[in-house]
């Protein structure tokens, strides 16, 4: 099992390693591609970041240059002007130029176009910035208060220089050339004057509001571009006009820094954007490529799920069923062991009887030979058939018994019941037992106390066993000159309708070990074996007892010890009948006072038997009686004889049951059918082998008188008669 | 096996889910005309001073501000753009100056000012008047009569900034010192810390030893229930501001020449920079400083120490000394009514009640009661009660912040009381001009 299991394990084990491993492999060209997918974009969005900047350094520059065009032009026109300093007066202020000067050669002071004199002071030109030629200031705050610069155009006159022209242009200008927004308001963007470090147009709106807009170092410091390598290495690309851009993290986010050269390095689009921001069609592809594969991993596991828990049910349902095999085999070894143990019994049950029916078997055949031999001494031969008579006797009991159990086992013992009187009953019980008991000199005490009801209903027959049983034990083990005690008792009623009894047979007799009585209500089991013991029976007179009471529903208990004696206690409950009726059953067993021993004289019968020998028996009985009789071999012939028979030709129909042609019950049937005087009146009497209270039954109910078993005993036949023929 | 079921089920709802999704988008592919659907925004601009500090000190009044800003564009669907300045150094414009220059050249919408440029522009009729808004009504009157300039009210703030004396009562207890009221109970403090060993009794930057001035000069103007008709009598020339700046100036000459006040140190040092070390330190038992430096960490936000504010010494007792920035709008902006629009927004109850709570200051607003912390208290129950004095007064024509502290400077660097008040009569004589 252990080792089952094992197996088990390490074949999942080996499963989960090509699946890990696919996994793995799964993972790596996932994260490849996602990092493939990356490095595109961002090479992508980088290289758009370039081009942007450069279109908006190449957009500045050609602003720059048409300023510088523009300025040329005025200084030609200023050239062929007559009064120069009347043209400037005339040019009005606007937005690109807010100033326009001329000072002439030799001259410190000038004009302006707003009329005020004008002079190169506070104009620093010695960073050599040219713009188309022109050299351009350093960038200063201008009386508007915004960042303005200043270029400077010779004008020439016939090839001589007679003035400068200085236009201030301020840097606002550019505003409306720069975008509004850039990467969605995430990337900054200033323009710093190259020469003074000083950022001269900046982002507006909330951007704005933070620190870090004043100059370069502040820029550094707000940013924490704190590392003296990179601004020295920036330091020298700005030296040489360059382009610089770099990655750096700002504000605990990783950006992207970018320094972007305007006119040569006269000026420098400065800024960052968030390399999320830049990524972010990248970040879409790899979210989608990870929710792709999310779900794809999500489904497999699903998948997993749903096959581990049709597995685990699957294993459930095996091991059910293995539990039920395992139950099932239990069962049928338990089977196996009651049965052999029931084989056992059986077939020590059968030595017994074997044992048991081989002696009085030999008693009759020993005493037959003798009888053969000594047929001539008349008192012997009627000794020896008087013997015989008694071993045929007990072989009868034996085989009732053991018919009588095996149907009580098989379940098809049914009751049955009819309302029968107590008195009746024991009165009965007491005329079969006292003389066995008044012959072992044994005294029997039968008292009847608290009963309610003298009618009830139930199977007086197995009522009648039950008593029949226990008295007979107790006569048979108790000995001689001991007492017997039979006690009914009324007992409290549990309900209205029943009377509750209690049955009490008690002896001083021999007792029972405490190992007997475990199995004394057994079957097949006997105290002693039969064969070692002289006391004989089949042992099934208490096993027919229990079962039989346990039928009725009641209860059978037994205590004894060993020479005080024994009591079995019966509890029953029985029905008490509605409307006391009279009693108008006719019963076979009914106690008759008077048997008429010359009943049978001159008497003639039919009888309907198909067996001839037991037909010869009859007839050769019936006429020791000095009665006749008519045989018929089946029903039919026997309808058929009543039939053509004169009315009061028979006195009685003696009807076996088991015949061919027409059975007993159907012949019975046909007769009392008959439209015939006697027809109904006839007495019919069944004798049968069929000896059961049912059989009992059914001849009743087929309209027979009276049921008689095999073999036939002359005196309960006379008996019988003795009710029905006058 | 019911779960297994569950399981099934919620796996094919994701993927019809998925499905459904995938199919439910767009398809654009035939449409092949791309239109810009931007829609371009109203804008205003401010004008304003930049940041220019330690990239991780948040400045959380500047974030008050910007909230307020905020609320605004929301509010008015436009976008507020921000032009900013400050100067690199000493030798640069300051921004008072730019602000000058771009006011007059009509350059931005609205303006952050310092008094003197409030008034300057005000008098020359550049800013707009605000006393149409709603929310000027909500104005206590002290924030009206600091900024209004020839019956124009000018700018308004958003905190009315209080000056007070930074005490360490703890040092006070241990030499058995009452918390002074006047300028000898001061001195008499100052006298016995010096005796006990504390080498300079008060600490001073080059900026703000003015407010001791301001507590003594003004504190019968302000608190002598005449105070209309002697900024009057001040304006046409009846009388002097030298006369009522010439006590201040000596108590302040005093304490330098008795060595509580270090003049040579002061001149040289920036607001709390100079100072604040040793007064952390519990080596100064006295400095100066307004009002938000009590609950600045970054200030005397933490002190180890029992910290009070109180006023400044003066004959009617403890002084505080109140100035003002103001918001202003440009008289002739091209988007005034926007402008106007976006003041009401930012100086409206809910703005300045958010701004006071963020930065737990004197809101200008009547209607707004912000609690202080303890160490305030003194100082917020004299604010209460109407006892205080104006550092900052649009209506007085000599400007009085940016110039007294100028001449201040001018006696810590040597100058003599006498040469203080000439230069106080000087600016007196141009304003009549």
């Amino acid at each position: 099992m252990g080792k089952k299991k094992r197996n088990k394990a390490q074949k999942k084990f080996v499963l989960i390693i090509p699946v890990l491993a696919f996994f793995c492999i799964l993972g790596a060209v996932v994260f490849f591609i996602s990092q493939r997918i990356s490095t595109e974009m961002s090479d992508s969005a980088i290289s758009n970041l370039s081009e942007s900047l450069d279109l908006l350094s190449n957009t500045i520059e050609t602003i720059l240059k048409r300023e510088a065009e523009f300025q040329k032009l005025i200084s030609q026109e200023l050239a062929s002007s007559e009064d120069p300093e009347d043209l400037i007066l005339s040019y009005d202020q606007n937005d690109t130029m807010v100033k326009i000067s001329f000072i002439r050669s030799g001259e410190t002071e000038g004009i302006s176009n707003t009329g005020a004199a004008f002079t190169e002071e506070g104009l620093d030109f010695s960073t050599g910035k040219t713009v188309n030629g022109l050299p351009m200031s350093l960038s200063y705050i201008n009386s508007m208060g915004t960042w303005a610069y200043t270029m400077k155009c010779p004008v020439i006159k016939d090839t001589e220089e007679i003035a400068a022209l200085y236009v201030e242009y301020i840097y606002d200008s550019f505003e409306e050339a720069l975008p509004e927004s850039f990467y969605n308001d995430n990337a900054m963007l200033y323009l710093m004057d190259t020469a003074s470090e000083r950022l001269v147009l900046k982002p507006k709106g909330i951007g704005e509001r933070d620190a870090g807009h004043l100059n370069l170092d502040d820029f550094y410091h707000a940013n924490k571009i704190l590392e003296d390598n990179i601004q020295a290495d920036i330091a020298e690309s700005i030296k040489n006009g360059k382009d610089v851009m770099f990655y750096h993290d700002i504000q605990n986010e990783e950006s992207l820094i970018y320094m972007w050269s305007v006119n040569d390095g006269a000026a420098y689009l400065i800024g960052y954007v968030p390399v999320q921001a830049i990524q972010q069609e990248g970040d879409a592809v790899n979210q989608n490529i990870l929710i792709v594969v999310a779900v794809m991993l999500a489904a497999f596991f699903g998948c997993c799920i749903l096959y581990f828990l049709f597995e685990r049910q699957q294993d459930k349902i095996r091991k059910d069923r293995e539990a039920e095999r395992e139950i099932y085999n239990s069962q049928l070894k338990d089977a196996l062991q009651t049965a052999q143990a029931a084989n056992n019994s059986k077939t020590t049950f059968l030595s017994n009887m074997s044992h048991d029916i081989r002696t009085p078997m030999n008693a009759i055949l020993g005493f037959a030979t003798l009888l053969a031999k000594d047929a001539e001494h008349p008192e012997k031969v009627r000794e020896y058939t008087k013997k015989i008579t008694a071993s045929g006797q007990h072989l009868l009991g034996l085989i009732n018994d053991v018919l009588d159990i095996s149907k009580i086992e098989s379940g098809k013992t049914v009751l049955t019941t009819s309302e029968f009187s107590l008195n009746d009953l024991v009165s009965s019980i007491d005329t079969i037992i006292r003389p066995a008991a008044k012959a072992k000199h044994q005294t029997l005490d039968i008292s009847v106390r608290e009963i309610k009801h003298e009618n009830l209903i139930g199977d007086e027959t197995r009522l009648n066993q039950i008593l029949l049983n226990l008295l007979s034990n107790a006569v048979k083990y108790t000995q001689e000159g001991g007492n017997i005690y039979l006690r009914i008792i009324g007992l409290k009623q549990h309900s209205s309708q029943y009377e509750h009894i209690r049955i009490e047979v008690e002896d001083n007799g021999y007792g029972m070990t405490p190992e007997y009585l475990k199995t004394i209500f057994d079957a097949f089991t006997r105290a002693e074996n039969s064969t070692t013991n002289k006391v004989q029976g089949t042992g099934l007179g208490m096993a027919i007892t229990k079962n039989i009471v346990e039928l009725m529903g009641g209860t059978i208990e037994v205590s004894s010890e060993i020479d005080v004696g024994s009591l079995f206690t019966v509890e029953l409950e029985l029905r008490i009948p509605d409307i006391k009726t009279e009693e108008l059953q006719v019963r076979d067993d009914h106690p008759v006072a008077n048997i008429k021993e010359d009943i049978l004289k001159g008497r003639h019968f039919l009888v309907a038997e198909d067996n001839e020998i037991n037909a010869e028996i009859l007839s050769e009985l019936l006429d020791m009686e000095e009665a006749s009789c008519e045989i018929a071999e089946n029903g039919k012939l026997a309808v058929e004889r009543f039939k053509d028979a004169q009315p009061g030709r028979f006195d009685a129909i003696l009807m076996d049951v088991q015949m061919p042609v027409m059975n007993g019950y159907e012949a019975s049937r046909t007769i009392r059918a008959l439209e015939r005087e006697d027809a109904g009146t006839i007495p019919i009497i069944a004798m049968t082998a069929n000896a059961f209270a049912e059989d009992v039954k059914d001849a009743m109910d087929a309209g027979m008188n009276v049921h008689i078993a095999k073999p036939i005993d002359m005196n309960l036949l006379k008996e019988a008669l003795s009710r029905y023929l006058k | 096996m019911k779960r297994g079921k569950k399981i099934t089920v919620i796996l094919i709802t994701g993927i019809v889910a998925l499905m459904t999704a995938a199919c439910g988008q767009k398809n654009n592919t035939g449409e092949n005309l791309i239109l810009n659907e931007d829609v371009e925004k109203k804008s205003i601009v401010l004008f304003a001073p930049m940041e220019r500090t330690k990239p991780d000190a948040k400045n959380v009044a500047r974030t008050a501000f910007d909230n307020t800003i905020i609320m605004a564009e929301e509010k008015l669907n436009l976008t507020v753009e921000y032009n900013t300045y400050t100067a690199k150094d000493y030798q640069e414009k300051s921004y008072d100056d730019v602000a000058l220059d771009r006011i007059r050249n009509h350059m931005d919408d609205f303006y952050l000012l310092n008094p003197d440029v409030l008034q300057k522009t005000g008098a020359e009729g550049r800013l707009a008047d605000l006393s149409g808004l709603d929310c000027a009504k909500n104005l206590r009157e002290v924030v009206k009569t600091a900024n209004t300039v020839d019956g124009k009210l000018v700018g308004i703030p958003q905190e009315v900034v209080v000056y007070g004396l930074f005490i360490n009562k703890d040092m006070f207890d241990e030499y058995g010192l009452a918390l002074p009221n006047t300028p000898d109970e001061f001195m008499e403090c100052c006298r016995v810390f010096k005796e006990n060993g504390i080498e300079t009794p008060i600490g001073a930057n080059r900026w703000w030893l003015e407010t001791f001035v301001f507590a003594q000069a003004y504190a019968d103007l302000y608190n002598g229930g005449n105070t209309a008709a002697e900024i009057e009598a001040l304006n046409n020339g009846e009388r002097k501001y030298s006369d009522y700046m010439r006590p201040g100036f000596e108590y302040l000459k005093e304490l330098i020449d008795l060595g509580y006040i270090d003049a040579e140190k002061a001149y040289v040092s920036e607001a709390i920079d100079g100072e604040g070390a040793d007064f952390l330190a519990q080596k100064t038992p006295i400095v100066m400083a307004y009002w938000g430096a009590a609950n600045a960490e970054t200030a005397y936000g933490k002190p180890d120490f029992n910290l009070q504010v109180i006023g400044f010494p003066s004959e009617r007792g403890q002084m505080p000394v109140m100035s003002m920035t103001g918001i202003s709008v440009l008289e002739n902006s091209e988007h005034l009514e926007d402008t106007m629009a976006v003041m009401e927004v930012i100086l409206s109850d809910e703005a300045l009640q958010a701004y006071s709570e963020t930065n737990k200051v004197i809101s200008p607003s009547k209607n707004v009661e912000v609690d202080c912390i303890p160490a305030l208290k003194p100082l917020n129950d004299l604010v209460n009660s109407g006892t205080y004095v104006l550092a900052s007064n649009a209506g007085m024509k000599v400007e009085q912040w940016g110039n007294t502290c100028l001449i201040v400077r001018e006696l810590l660097n040597g100058a003599s009381v006498d040469e203080c008040m000439e230069e106080f009569d000087r600016l007196q004589e141009e304003s009549l001009q």
